[in-house]
């Protein structure tokens, strides 16, 4: 399907610019629901940290960059750029004659104001880590501006193109102040309408830059939490396009002529943290018993329905700096061996810990049962969400922490390489300065994620990067499970829609509805 | 009359309080972080410390519920911790599904059940009355998440006559008002038969049934007005759990109503939502009780308010 869809899409929009400028009106207005699992919380893109709102505030947002649907780094309201050799200084020169819907201008006034903004920590927005890295931002003439860094930063232009630093309409922040993340709209292809409870209504901005674009007149995104009734709204036409669609759930879709399905691989890594600085996983001989424990084929088949991947790093593919390592696999009388000479001959009992998400349940009663063919009795925990926070970063030390085995995962959130290990393999990075929860810690990795940190050379970060797959693969702080898909459902009649490796919504600019 | 109506209005106002009370002290208890929720996982420490002044949730806990319940004197709810949408907007725009779905709900099942019961209470033993006990059996014993979706899936799906859900025109209301009321319905049914057995057997029915009084009299006035004082109470509670939000048929039906949207609260420990929801039930309660006690003194004029 995978194979398949892509040249699909890729035809779909070349088709779609080289039709663009004969195109007439269409007869009749193409009107795009998308149904999502859960409430967008908030429009203020500098204020936003979770997928489904980003995703709804790249709909009537722009930055000076973005990220495709292949998350490639393409130009936004920026033309052209230069930096100085030092990666201190960045001129951008913005595109001419954009404005808001309002009416306002954009121009370079108006990026200053969004980067002082965003960086203001009086303002106390989510996104300023995004900006804490400017000095000062200056307006050179209307459609130059000028960005001083406190210090070498060369991955600017792409921390421009996250989400968080989209550009606001200052004229919509005076006004609305407080109230402003729910009436935000930026210079996107659509601009807000109406906001209430579980529906967010767009429509087509027309004074988008691109002229002819977008040409889907509305659009509501709409929030439906059980993931059947989703499936019958597609299948009722009251929604073109679906997501997440559950792995269970994708024969439903298959079956009908009028659907197709969007399977691609996710940025997202799974795999069950071991608390490393406890009894038994403080021993590498355990943690490597474990993960050639798994079938991590039958994992793929019986949890993801097949739609997962093998893992050949900590890291996911389609990150920078991405290496692929020999596979794990599967091997029950080394694990064995492995157990008794680390002095577990009839294996231990341990606690896995997961939330009530039918996936991570699914995922440690899996566990449950193959663990129990090398000797080792997992018993499963259900934690809520909020339970589960609460124990995992209120704990002050790695000796006293309660967790001893827990199914999680991480996905970047800014498709590098930094974000990809840091949060989870960094020993300076344990609860609650990170996510840390294995307490993993190898002086190798460390240095390694300090120097990758440190440095703008391209070669030099993928060599660090290199260092710290294989050292934390050897190490096995976690058992590696996979690498998932997203999967979503859409209208046959939809073309330009998918889910990013990050897993936001996308809708190209030139996105056509029928 | 109105003395009393004002005395038990005048009663909300300690009730009110010992329930904001127990509800800040519970909501604070659950194990979570608010903070952190807000801040998300990608944040820093400082950051989820920022958020934590922010939402002076770093004051201690008497300083906040003082907060909390200065604000309650001025009729403000506050801000929602996740979205900074104001709480009372958040409520009010889900307060106006939750209530027509519970009245057109309650409406039909009370109806249809009441009927029923009587009918099974009168034709008892008979054919109608296994039928009735059938059906009873079957509205109690279907999972809603479950028959909302067989119903989702026929006449929206294969179908197409009516829409799989959301907020909207009557069509919108068909098929969560049937499965929500279809629980109803069967409990009212059930109960009023009991009910309505019992009062038959009182000796005031027989008396009156050898006084001559003929079979209708028996029926409606003395035996069923009666057997209504124990239905009009269940009927109360009944309205005020619905009125709370009904969460597997708002999921189900994608119905933007109070029981998701406490759900929701409660996940994400978002503190001034949680409390102002219990609140408002609370309230509700106690004004449908009131309500309840009129109209006890309505169906029987030998009870008098007091």
């Amino acid at each position: 399907m995978t194979r398949r869809l892509m040249p699909r899409l890729l035809l779909a929009a070349a088709l779609g610019a080289g039709l663009q400028s004969g195109m007439t009106v269409a007869a009749h207005a193409a009107d795009l629901t998308v149904a999502v699992s859960d409430n967008v919380i908030g429009l203020d893109p500098q204020d936003l940290n979770d997928n489904l709102s980003q995703a709804a505030a790249r709909l009537t947002h722009e930055g000076l960059f973005r990220l495709d649907r292949d998350m490639k780094l393409v130009p936004g309201l920026a033309e052209t750029f230069e930096a100085n050799a030092a990666a201190t200084e960045f001129v951008f020169h913005l595109r001419h004659g954009v404005s808001f819907p309002d009416g306002t201008p954009f121009d370079a006034s108006v990026v200053k104001f969004s980067f002082d903004r965003g960086g203001n920590p009086a303002n106390n927005l989510k996104r300023q880590s995004l900006f804490v890295m400017i000095d000062h931002t200056d307006v050179v003439d209307a459609y130059t501006v000028k960005v001083t860094l406190k210090y070498p930063f060369g991955a600017f232009p792409a921390d421009l193109a996250h989400p968080g630093a989209m550009i606001v309409n200052p004229k919509l922040v005076a006004q609305w102040g407080k109230d402003f993340t729910r009436h935000a709209t930026g210079t996107g292809p659509y601009e807000l309408v109406s906001w209430e409870a579980d529906t967010l209504k767009l429509k087509k901005n027309t004074h988008f830059r691109i002229a002819g674009l977008p040409k889907i007149d509305t659009l509501t995104y709409r929030s439906v939490a059980e993931n059947g009734t989703r499936l019958a709204m597609l299948q009722a036409g009251e929604a073109q396009f679906i997501f997440p669609v559950p792995p269970e759930m994708i024969k439903l879709t298959e079956k009908n002529p009028k659907l197709a399905l969007f399977d691609k691989p996710s940025l997202l890594s799974l795999f069950v943290d071991l608390n490393n600085a406890k009894k038994p996983f403080s021993d590498i001989r355990v943690r490597t018993a474990l993960n050639l424990a798994v079938d991590k084929a039958a994992y793929r088949k019986v949890i993801w329905s097949g739609y997962a991947d093998e893992q050949f790093s900590p890291m996911a593919p389609g990150i920078d700096g991405y290496v692929k390592l020999a596979p794990w696999g599967h091997d029950v009388a080394k694990a064995k061996a492995l157990l008794a000479e680390a002095g577990y001959p009839n294996g231990f009992e341990a606690t896995i810990t997961c939330t009530p998400a039918t996936i991570s349940k699914r995922t440690a009663e899996f566990l449950q049962q193959q663990m129990a063919a090398i000797g080792v009795k997992l018993n499963v925990e259900v934690l809520e969400a909020g339970v589960l926070t609460a124990k995992l970063y209120t704990n002050p030390a790695p000796e006293t922490a309660t967790i001893q085995m827990l199914v999680t995962g991480w996905s970047t959130s800014t498709g590098d390489a930094d974000w990809g290990v840091r949060p989870f393999l960094w020993g300076k990075g344990f609860p609650p300065v990170l996510n840390n929860f294995s307490y993993y810690k190898n002086p190798v990795v460390d240095e390694a994620i300090e120097a990758g940190l440190s440095t703008v050379d391209a070669a030099k970060r993928a060599a660090a990067y290199k260092i710290v797959q294989e050292q934390a693969w050897k190490d096995a702080p976690l058992i590696f499970l996979g690498q998932s898909h997203n999967l979503a459902a859409y209208a046959v009649g939809l073309k330009g829609a998918s889910i990013r490796g990050d897993g936001q919504f996308n809708l190209d600019d030139d996105a056509t509805l029928n | 009359m109105f003395e009393y109506l004002l005395r038990r209005l005048a009663g909300t106002i300690p009730v009110l309080l010992a329930v904001s009370l127990f509800v800040f002290a519970f909501v604070h208890l659950l194990p979570g972080d608010p903070a952190r929720m807000v801040a998300g996982q990608d944040a820093s420490f400082e950051q989820v410390e920022n958020v934590r002044r922010e939402l002076a949730l770093d004051q201690p806990l008497w300083a906040q519920y003082g907060r909390y319940l200065n604000q309650m004197a001025h009729f403000q709810l506050g801000r929602s911790i996740k979205t900074h949408e104001p709480v009372a907007a958040m409520i009010g725009q889900r307060f106006m599904p939750t209530l027509w779905l519970t009245v057109i709900s309650m409406v039909w099942a009370v109806i249809l059940g009441v009927g029923l019961g009587v009918l099974s209470g009168v034709r008892r033993g008979r054919w109608e009355d296994r039928a009735a006990a059938v059906g009873a059996i079957l509205g109690i014993s279907f999972p809603s998440f479950w028959l909302g979706l067989l119903l989702i899936d026929l006449f929206s799906v294969r179908l197409g006559w009516l829409p799989t859900g959301g907020y909207g025109g009557w069509a919108h209301f068909v098929m969560p008002a049937f499965t929500l009321g279809s629980a109803v319905a069967a409990v009212m049914a059930r109960f009023t038969r009991s009910a309505y057995v019992e009062v038959a057997a009182e000796d005031y029915v027989r008396t009156a049934r050898s006084k001559g009084v003929p079979e209708r009299g028996v029926i409606w006035t003395h035996t069923l007005r009666n057997a209504l004082i124990p239905v009009i109470t269940l009927t109360g509670l009944q309205f005020g759990f619905l009125l709370g939000g009904a969460i597997v048929v708002e999921t189900v039906f994608a119905w933007p109503g109070l029981g998701r949207l406490l759900i929701d609260s409660v996940s994400f420990r978002d503190y001034p939502v949680i409390q102002a929801e219990i609140l408002l039930f609370a309230l509700e309660f106690v004004l449908i009780n009131l309500i309840v006690d009129l109209l006890y003194g309505l169906v029987n004029p030998e009870i008098r308010l007091k």
